[in-house]
């Protein structure tokens, strides 16, 4: 039986959109009505609960009553939208005292009270306290920039903050504070700077007419459903728009929390299968030892260095992916409409794109508090200077300060000059990335725009990623090269600067 | 705002959203901003364009992005600062 090769074509080529829609109305659950109406029957609502809770143990490999408590909190709030408050803040509170460690400032706390010698306090009971005392703080700090909307702490709350900071550092770092006078001064000081962008957000919230309560504020301090130093959902005020409205809009959100938790375990999966192969079979070394070698003056051939390097950038963008992707999920399952952290990265046409999709909350963050205060103040007649400075404060200077902040406990351990010398890699890193961010926002803004051919795809791909793999040696949050060393490194990598070594 | 620059705007809106990829069409209540819909490069392009079409100097306005939020929002806010 003969066939028309045209219509052969044709029947191919429509087969494979209609596959493509079957596949996607597969996927799109939250799109289906029989499913939507299924996920607003008390039923549906336990089921959906359940099925997250499983996915999030196999997930988070956590143990179950964590789960059932995160879950539950989760339902809570998004079913109880009457007692969201007390339940966010419950949740938060609850999970903090009860972890084991408090990830984020035991470790730096212990230092200090071993450099004290302080042996009749445990670093569990300076953590609370001073979580105690910053809350108490943090509770007042808000009710006088509500009654005082006036005030240079309402009006410039970031900047305000960071006075502060650099005071409590200061004073710390001198020599006039030893024994549990130091401790208690560095306890809160770790504690204070990370929730310091926490309480950014929640002090800008105090000056709008539709503010939260200081209670939901709190609550969303390092909450239930997870964070890092930078707020995954940012303040109040953002919760507050994208709370689901009616129970349709609840389901939607529900079953796209569960959809994207199921794709945090699939990219999950996928990153045991590509460490396995990298590392297990292919004995691939990871970047810190192939660094290591280097400076041992027993470098690693070119072709290893560079596969480690490329797998290294993959595959913290991969983690960045899965651990994002299941603090959204939560959040999402509490009712809150949140965007995703990382949005197909690898799709990036541009740096500006890149830095839109990474790592969203962070950029949100560093846009709120260093792009637009920058932005609509300076040089407004001069156009390119205004985008490129604004982006560049941003991206540059902002992503410095975070960062210093974020690891302030080392200026504790290391000494404050020791924390700054060590951190001129990630200052560079920071520069390097601002420039880059800022001449590429700069070329949108002149109508660039990236061919949309094949060809044109893969030259924008191959350009942003070799750009991210490149800056990826310098942008290692480890203190333990310098910036000569890196750049030694970098250098290598090109086959310049190599040591006379015999190399493995 | 009048009608004509309402039409100016939109017309502007909806060539931004098309550069993003997005053709849904939007109402004058659509969140924009806080939606996603468009991202914080959008928001520069718009202030520069409020700026240059009814001289708002964004200097001296206690900035949100509620306030630009929707065709109705940007229309208020226009509309308040012009007022002044």
């Amino acid at each position: 039986m003969s066939q028309d090769p045209a219509a052969a074509v044709q029947q191919t080529s429509t087969a494979a959109p209609i596959e493509r829609q079957a596949l996607r109305t597969l996927f799109a659950i939250d799109e289906n009505a029989r499913v939507l109406a299924f996920a607003q029957t008390f039923t549906g609502r336990l089921v959906l609960v359940a099925l997250f809770a499983a996915v999030l143990a196999i997930v988070k490999d956590a143990a179950w009553p964590q789960v059932l408590m995160i879950t539950g909190a989760a339902a809570a709030c998004a079913y109880l939208p009457k007692y969201r408050a007390p339940i966010l803040f419950g949740a938060t509170v609850a999970l903090l005292i009860g972890k084991p460690t408090f990830w984020f400032v035991t470790k730096n706390i212990s230092d200090v009270m071993r450099q004290e010698q302080i042996t009749r306090l445990s670093e569990r009971t300076a953590t609370f306290a001073a979580l105690l005392v910053f809350f108490l703080c943090a509770w007042g700090t808000l009710e006088f920039a509500r009654r005082r909307n006036a005030s240079f702490l309402a009006r410039k709350p970031v900047v305000a903050l960071l006075c502060a900071v650099t005071l409590m550092l200061a004073l710390a770092c001198s020599p006039l504070l030893h024994g549990i006078s130091r401790v208690a001064l560095w306890s809160l000081l770790i504690v204070f700077t990370s929730y310091l962008w926490f309480l950014a957000y929640a002090l800008v919230d105090q000056r709008s007419r539709d503010r939260s309560p200081h209670l939901f504020q709190l609550g969303v301090f390092h909450p239930f459903w997870g964070s890092t130093s930078t707020p995954f959902g940012k303040g109040a005020a953002f919760l507050r728009k994208m709370q689901a409205k009616n129970p349709q809009e609840l389901a939607v959100t529900q079953l796209k929390a569960l959809k994207l938790l199921v794709w945090s375990w699939l990219l999950l999966q996928l990153e045991t299968l590509l460490v396995g192969l990298m590392e297990g079979r292919l004995h691939l070394p990871r970047i810190a030892l192939v660094q290591a070698a280097f400076f041992e003056h027993h470098p690693y051939p070119l072709f290893i260095g560079w596969a480690s390097l490329v797998w290294a950038t993959g595959a913290a963008a991969l983690s960045l992916a899965i651990w994002g992707h299941q603090i959204v999920a939560l959040a999402r399952l509490a009712g809150f409409r949140l965007p995703r952290n990382t949005w197909r990265p690898l799709e990036s046409r541009t740096l500006v794109d890149f830095w839109n999709r990474y790592y969203y909350y962070f950029k949100e963050l560093l846009v709120q508090f260093f792009f637009l205060p920058t932005f609509l103040r300076m040089f407004r007649n001069h156009p390119r200077l205004r985008v490129f400075f604004a982006t560049f404060m941003a991206a540059g200077v902002g992503n410095a300060v975070y960062h210093f902040i974020r690891d302030i406990g080392l200026a504790a351990s290391m000494g404050l000059w020791g924390a700054i010398e060590s951190y001129t890699s990630y200052l560079f890193y920071c520069t390097v990335l601002a420039t880059g961010i800022a001449i590429s926002q700069a070329r949108a803004n002149a109508g660039f725009k990236p061919s949309p051919k094949l060809i044109g795809r893969v030259w924008s791909f191959f350009c942003v990623w070799a750009f991210v793999v490149c800056l990826h040696v310098f942008g290692d949050e480890s203190r333990a090269h310098g910036l000569g060393e890196r750049l030694s490194f970098m250098a290598s990598l090109f086959g310049v600067n190599e040591w006379t070594t015999t190399p493995r | 705002m009048d009608n004509n620059a309402k039409v100016t705007l939109r017309a502007f809106l909806t060539q931004t959203l098309e550069a993003h990829g997005d053709r849904k069409g939007f109402a004058d209540t659509d969140s924009l901003f806080v939606s996603g819909r468009l991202d914080s490069l959008s928001m520069m392009t718009l202030i520069v364009h409020l700026e240059e079409a009814f001289g708002i100097d964004f200097a001296q306005v206690d900035f949100d992005v509620d306030l630009i939020d929707s065709v109705n929002d940007i229309a208020s806010f226009v509309d308040d600062r012009l007022a002044r």
